[in-house]
């Protein structure tokens, strides 16, 4: 009983203030940390995207570009709620399904209003055999900040935050991604851009439990 | 029912704490331990009691450590025993399979224990205080008749006003339910 008393004793001489919102502000800088390493990583790689000036004037640019911003912002609102023990992220998965089946009926759309022969590029691409891995190598530092921020936090589902993690950091490391990937496709972003943010989000479940014990 | 373990009072400790008011942290903590040590007490059994203390230990660091996520504006019980529910399945689990606890059986044996009770009380309060005033018949412990003397309504009527609360009462509880879901 007594070294409870110390313990006690010794948390009360711990005690510092705790701003407001002090959690948000961890958030804040863990992503923006996170964020500017990914686009580090991915401007040594590529470097200098020479037709960034014509890639602006394209509506798939940005479409691919508000899909990946909207999902990765909806999974960060999901991980804040999962960071805090008794928290919820069911609106925030209802929100990434919904920006999901927004996604999808763009590409519907776009597929119906082109001919035939050209499905084929749009749904498939070109650059599905390292397109996701651009996506979970972009998504690593995110990840990692992630779990920096949660490792300080007090997640009870660690499977589920794991997910939520690795969903954000996936949508985060498409958005990066989504500068440099010159595909087209509605259909191609809805469905390899998706598995791929799904993967990392996979990979996040499988090692919640593991790195966010506490 | 002591005042000091209120959702109320026990908030505005937390609240003084975070703030950096040690006294306040002093009580919190002390208050908390006891709270703990009849939680953990109820749920472990007598063979693993001996770190019945470790974990209260555990849980009050838990609360030092991660006081952060302790959103200012929701209920601190219902954060608190969360912490206090996730420190005692990491237990079990960490036994490995010598102690098999599902987190379903937890559940069950949440039901109608003392920590439920403590918010309950406050639950109640906020309740009643939800319902129009009609409808605010407080028995306290008195009769029926009791209660219509010194409201100076009639029994009949205190009656129904008792059943049309406890309706009422029973509806905003749904409600509050569906919400949580």
């Amino acid at each position: 009983m007594t070294r409870t008393n110390d313990i006690i004793d010794s948390l009360v001489a711990d005690l510092r203030p705790v701003a407001r919102h002090a959690l948000a502000r961890r958030f804040a800088v863990g992503i923006a940390a996170g964020l500017a390493i990914s686009f580090l990583l991915q401007i040594s790689i590529f470097g200098y995207r020479h037709d960034m000036p014509h890639a602006f004037m394209l509506p798939a640019f940005w479409a691919k570009s508000a899909y990946n911003a909207a999902l990765a912002l909806a999974a960060f609102f999901g991980l804040y709620a999962l960071a805090h023990p008794d928290g919820s992220a069911k609106r925030s998965f209802l929100a990434a399904a919904v920006i999901f089946v927004a996604m999808v009926l763009l590409a519907v759309m776009q597929l119906s209003m082109t001919p035939a022969e050209t499905h084929h590029a749009l749904i498939m691409g070109f650059s599905t055999r390292y397109c996701p891995f651009f996506i979970l190598g972009f998504g690593c530092p995110v990840f990692a900040a992630n779990i920096w921020i949660l490792r300080r936090a007090a997640p009870t589902n660690l499977r589920l935050a794991g997910f939520a993690a690795g969903l954000a950091a996936g949508a985060a490391g498409a958005w990066i991604y989504s500068w440099f990937c010159r595909e087209n496709g509605m259909a191609f972003v809805a469905i390899w851009y998706t598995l791929s943010i799904l993967g990392v989000g996979a990979i996040g479940a499988l090692l919640g439990p593991r790195l966010l014990r506490w | 029912m002591s005042e000091t373990t209120s959702e109320q009072s026990l908030k505005d400790l937390m609240l003084r704490s975070l703030d950096g008011d040690e006294a306040a942290y002093r009580r919190l903590l002390t208050v908390l331990r006891t709270l703990l040590v009849g939680y953990f007490g109820r749920r472990l059994g007598p063979a693993v009691k001996a770190d019945m203390e470790d974990l209260v230990q555990d849980t009050l660091m838990a609360l030092h450590a991660r006081r952060a996520t302790y959103d200012r504006d929701r209920p601190f019980t219902a954060w608190f025993f969360t912490i206090a529910r996730y420190k005692l399945v990491d237990h079990f689990r960490s036994r490995g399979g010598r102690v098999m606890v599902s987190a379903d059986v937890l559940d069950e044996m949440e039901d109608g224990f003392s920590e439920e009770a403590m918010s309950a009380r406050m639950d109640v309060e906020r309740l009643l205080a939800q319902l129009p005033e009609k409808q605010q018949v407080r028995l306290q412990g008195q009769s029926v008749a009791d209660t219509a003397k010194s409201s100076g309504q009639s029994e009949s009527l205190v009656k129904v006003s008792i059943h049309r609360g406890i309706k009422a009462l029973a509806e905003k509880l749904r409600g509050t339910r569906d919400q949580d879901q």
